[in-house]
């Protein structure tokens, strides 16, 4: 069917290219695995999104409403340091440090979460 | 003509590839409703138009089935109550009372969706949380019993005997608006979604590879997010009650939003949170109520009793028990290392 010439061509371009998607992907997922994007959000809509990767120095964020929360934002982490709201749940939840980490004021209808999800689950029943 | 050849090879292959990478990523839509977060993640075309259809219903069914606030249906009911009307009420908040009183008879009274007068006094649900003196709950413990809720499905009409009664569909309002998301993603031609409704889980089908959707048991005593163990559904619900969710501690004592009717103080029972898996959120919600008021051996002879039903049960040592249906299906993850898990049998 296929002269030699053919097959050692087809072979060759076969592995090139297996190889070129492989090392792609492998960027790819790679690339999701490391990069840390938090996303801070009041009732529904996204006010600010940020990579914790490149953050230098903490900065702190208010989210004005209802209540008043204060979210710290460091290198790699984020979290509510402060918040006048009644039950302080967003405050005791601490640290968000990976893919999936939540926080939520609900008083204040504000969420702060780092993109992504857990590594071996897809939703949490509490 | 070789050459042609050669290059569809070349190319069938290189779709191959690139088919598995172009994956739907799934639609995410996060939303504030009936006093909690509510998270959409839903595959397919429909995806949006779903999730906007099934936030819309929420909203109404939080109209219509809360106490918090003026207008709906529950309200209505519980206004009427001890002067002897019936109240017409919409045949879906019939269903939800039907329900109510089925998990009530099954439960021998540890879910009780008369418990409002006890919901009151609390103050649980909104920010007047204050403590009760007994001769006060003794009093309104006297007004909690179903026995005076009454049905007449014919004229879609329910009444309330005794004045003063209040019906809180708290304890099963969510597990049905997740039913209901179910309905509306499968009527949009969705085979691939879940919905959180505070915690409570309602999942459509599979995940897109069709593989089961892996849910974490959140780790009662950790911040929201870390979990226990994880159990692999498709096509179920899971719906977690716990002493951690909505309590205020005052000398030390922790004074948590799941109230026995028995005693119209919140349920010390041994356990600290309770997961029922279910085909049904609706009997989830019930159940882990029910059971978390029960305790671990009542609690788990009735999730035994029902077929399709199966739970996870916490106590306070910080043991986990799983029911039949679970063995060998929950995979304990653990990371805190406090939990011990108990197989038996």
């Amino acid at each position: 069917m296929f002269k030699k010439g053919d097959l050692i061509l087809i072979a060759a371009i076969v592995v090139i290219i297996a190889a070129a998607f492989l090392i792609t992907e492998t960027l790819k997922s790679g690339d999701s695995s490391v990069n840390k994007t938090a996303e801070i959000s009041q009732s529904s809509k996204i006010i600010k999104t940020i990579d914790l990767k490149k953050v230098t120095k903490a900065e702190d964020i208010v989210i004005a409403g209802k209540y008043r929360n204060v979210v710290r934002v460091e290198q790699g982490r984020i979290r509510f340091i402060e918040s006048n709201c009644p039950d302080q749940i967003c405050v005791k939840t601490g640290w968000l440090l990976s893919s999936g980490d939540i926080a939520v004021c609900l008083p204040n209808q504000a969420t702060i979460k780092i993109v992504g999800k857990a590594d071996n689950i897809d939703v949490v029943s509490y | 003509m070789m050459k042609i050849r050669v290059f569809c090879v070349l190319f069938i292959f290189c779709l191959a590839l690139t088919s598995c990478t172009n994956e739907d990523k799934g639609f995410d839509k996060q939303d504030f409703a009936m006093g909690t977060v509510i998270t959409q993640h839903i595959y397919g075309a429909n995806a949006q138009k779903a999730s906007e259809e099934v936030i819309s219903k929420i909203k109404q069914l939080e109209t219509d089935m809360t106490i918090n606030k003026p207008g709906g249906e529950i309200n209505k009911l519980n206004a009427e109550s001890g002067n002897g009307k019936w109240v017409k009420l919409d045949p879906e908040i019939i269903y939800v009372l039907k329900k109510a009183i089925d998990f009530g008879a099954k439960s021998n009274g540890a879910f009780d969706v008369t418990v409002g007068p006890l919901v009151k006094a609390w103050g649980i649900f909104t920010d007047n949380f204050r403590i009760p003196k007994d001769p006060e709950l003794a009093q309104l413990k006297k007004l909690v019993n179903l026995k005076w809720l009454l049905i007449d499905e014919k004229n879609s009409s329910a009444r309330l005997v005794k004045k003063g009664q209040i019906v809180d569909l708290g304890g099963i309002a969510k597990g049905y608006s997740g039913d209901v998301a179910k309905e509306i993603y499968l009527k949009n031609g969705i085979t691939s979604a879940y919905i959180s409704l505070g915690g409570n889980i309602v999942t459509v089908g599979s995940k897109p590879d069709g593989s089961a959707w892996n849910v974490g048991i959140q780790n009662p005593r950790a911040p929201n997010g870390k979990y226990l163990g994880i159990v692999p559904i498709r096509n179920q619900s899971v719906v977690t009650s716990g002493d951690y969710e909505r309590f205020k501690e005052v000398n030390g004592v922790r004074y948590h939003h799941i109230l026995d009717t028995k005693t119209g103080k919140p349920a010390i029972s041994g356990l600290i949170s309770t997961s029922i898996v279910s085909d049904f959120s609706i009997d989830g919600d019930a159940l882990s109520t029910a059971t978390f008021v029960l305790g671990l051996e009542k609690g788990r002879a009735l999730i035994e009793s029902l077929p399709g039903v199966d739970a996870i049960f916490v106590t306070s040592d910080k043991k986990i028990y799983v029911t039949s249906g679970l063995k060998g299906v929950f995979t304990l993850t653990d990371e805190s290392k406090e939990f011990t898990y108990v197989q038996e049998g």
